[in-house]
């Protein structure tokens, strides 16, 4: 047993003890697919309903994985500063660095059984996907990016923010906000024009307007988010992010003082 | 070969000087004490040595190794109640023994050994939010005693515990230690440094005094100390008592206060007639030897309470 799977192990198992935890990343998504799939669809032609389920489980996914990295990381990082436990491995023989992975692959778990579950949830409402098996695994790629854009969100606020509350209530706070004003949370043709193009920058948002693109169709996702440019845009500001918030939590919260 | 080396270590914080040159040897298996008020650098100290904190200047050695490179034989303790409470004691126990390396089968093995060890065999599956406070310092010390750990390092341990938790925790630390085990206790509290082989005394980053507890207190001058609780704490209170003390200097605790005499026989009935004139009795006033705490305020004329 490494270093890996011992943090690994316990940030799983915080995660999966804690109630605010479940209820943030994977009930209140799971509430919002069951509002979405049954009051947002009465206006809608029946043949399309199942679609518009399938998008709103997409956009409760990305919600999930959103939470998890930008406001269960975060709030895990705080509590272990201030309960002393950074200071206590500071004083160990380990490295930070494994330290490090063993708290994303415990997101990336935690995030993906919340997608699995919110997904689970919206076929049983009806969702339903248009879907080639390429586009399956890009979308799955396409997940895995929202995942370190969020992680890299959540690092910079676990880094920055020390106290435990005001770290998971920002991390909430983010999510919250930058869902309802990036499309994630409303349809990107409802936006005007400075927050359509807030949601096109927004990794977590262009993310999710790809996987709906992918799997249910442009008409939903409101533009084409796959083209070379907007892709590359993608790919490289979620890469940034997650590199800023890796530089941030190994400088500052390792940090010798 | 000493355990612990310092020499000239100074800290500072901007213009703030936490530690100054401070030496300081402690040789493998002693149990040292570091006794001071809040603020007097006693943590910094501790942490510099745990490789938490860097020093500004000055050199420290553990085991001849810089504290970096020595990481392996420490077992450092913060103040804080570290562990996870949402997990079990045991789950806690394998968390750092998978840190350390040990196998899944190997890190259960000594994590069982070490839940035994302190006593907590019972609650090992318990979560740690049921644990009272001395269960869950227990358990906190048990991740510093893993094969191979040389020092323990315990900053203020019994910071929460009531009397009798303290007194457990102290009797399981003077258990645990092993012929060689050396073990640094960063405290304010006199009675648990009296514990110690040895009593290093800390004020404004620098080490005052240093020996034996009982050593500190025949240096002292100290000879008798009176101990007087009374219904109620006041200026008036501490004015009337200060005028029996030597050079007009009261220590005040938290049921009521110290006096320093000589000739206590003859001064006892004074105060307790001069208490009766103000309106005050005396629930209790008795003859006590000195404390280190006593040791420490005759030393620099501070209580900790002022300090802190």
């Amino acid at each position: 047993m490494g270093q890996i799977t011992a943090t690994l192990g316990k940030t799983i198992k915080e995660f999966l003890r804690q109630k605010t935890v479940l209820f943030w990343t994977i009930a209140w998504p799971i509430i919002w697919v069951l509002i979405g799939s049954f009051s947002f669809t009465g206006n809608v032609r029946e043949e399309v309903v199942p679609y518009v389920r399938g998008s709103i489980a997409i956009s409760m996914m990305s919600f999930a994985l959103m939470t998890a990295g930008i406001a269960n990381l975060p709030g895990n990082i705080a509590e272990d500063r201030e309960r002393g436990l950074l200071s206590k491995l500071m004083s160990m023989p380990i490295k930070p660095w494994k330290d490090f992975v063993g708290r994303i692959l415990a997101l990336l778990a935690f995030s993906s059984l919340a997608a699995i579950l919110v997904a689970l949830v919206g076929f049983i409402c009806g969702a339903k996907f248009s879907y080639t098996m390429t586009g399956a695994w890009q979308s799955i790629g396409f997940l895995l990016l929202t995942s370190f854009a969020s992680a890299g969100i959540g690092m910079l606020i676990g880094t920055f923010i020390k106290h435990v509350h005001g770290a998971i209530m920002t991390g909430v706070g983010i999510s919250v906000v930058t869902a309802s004003i990036s499309g994630v949370m409303a349809p990107y043709s409802s936006l005007p024009e400075l927050l359509q193009n807030f949601a096109r920058i927004y990794p977590i948002s262009s993310v999710n307007s790809s996987i709906t693109y992918l799997l249910v169709g442009e008409d939903y996702s409101g533009y084409n988010p796959l083209t070379t440019t907007q892709t590359t845009l993608t790919i490289i500001i979620s890469i940034l992010l997650f590199v800023a918030g890796l530089i941030a939590y190994s400088r500052f919260c390792w940090r010798k003082e | 070969m000493d355990a612990i080396y310092v020499e000239n270590l100074t800290k500072k914080y901007g213009d703030n000087e936490v530690l100054r040159k401070v030496n300081l040897k402690i040789e493998e298996g002693e149990f040292y004490a570091l006794m001071g008020p809040n603020g007097s650098g006693k943590t910094t100290l501790a942490s510099i040595m745990a490789s938490v904190r860097s020093p500004t200047s000055g050199e420290i050695r553990i085991y001849g190794r810089k504290p970096e490179k020595a990481r392996e034989f420490i077992g450092y303790i913060p103040q804080e109640n570290f562990s996870s409470p949402i997990l079990t004691g045991k789950e806690n126990l394998m968390y750092f023994a998978g840190l350390l390396g040990y196998s899944k089968k190997k890190g259960e093995r000594i994590a069982n050994e070490l839940l035994n060890k302190i006593g907590l065999s019972k609650d090992a599956n318990k979560k740690v939010s049921v644990y009272s406070g001395g269960m869950r310092k227990r358990l906190e010390v048990a991740t510093a005693l893993f094969p191979g750990m040389k020092i323990l390092i315990l900053d203020e341990p019994t910071t929460g515990l009531d009397p009798s938790a303290r007194r457990k925790f102290l009797g399981l630390i003077r258990e645990v230690k092993g012929e060689k085990t050396t073990i640094l206790l960063i405290t304010h509290i006199g009675a648990d440094a009296e514990l110690a082989s040895r009593v290093g005394l800390i004020d404004k980053g620098q080490i005052i005094a240093e020996d034996e507890p009982e050593k500190l207190k025949e240096t002292s001058g100290l000879k008798n100390v009176i101990n007087i609780e009374t219904t109620i704490k006041s200026e008036k209170v501490a004015n009337v008592l200060s005028s029996f003390s030597e050079k007009q200097k009261l220590l005040e605790t938290d049921l009521g206060y110290r006096v320093y005499c000589k000739d206590v026989g003859k001064v006892t009935p004074k105060i307790v007639r001069s208490l009766d004139a103000i309106g005050c009795k005396a629930t209790k006033i008795e003859t006590v030897r000195p404390s280190l705490e006593d040791v420490f305020f005759k030393l620099t004329e501070k209580t900790f309470r002022e300090m802190s």
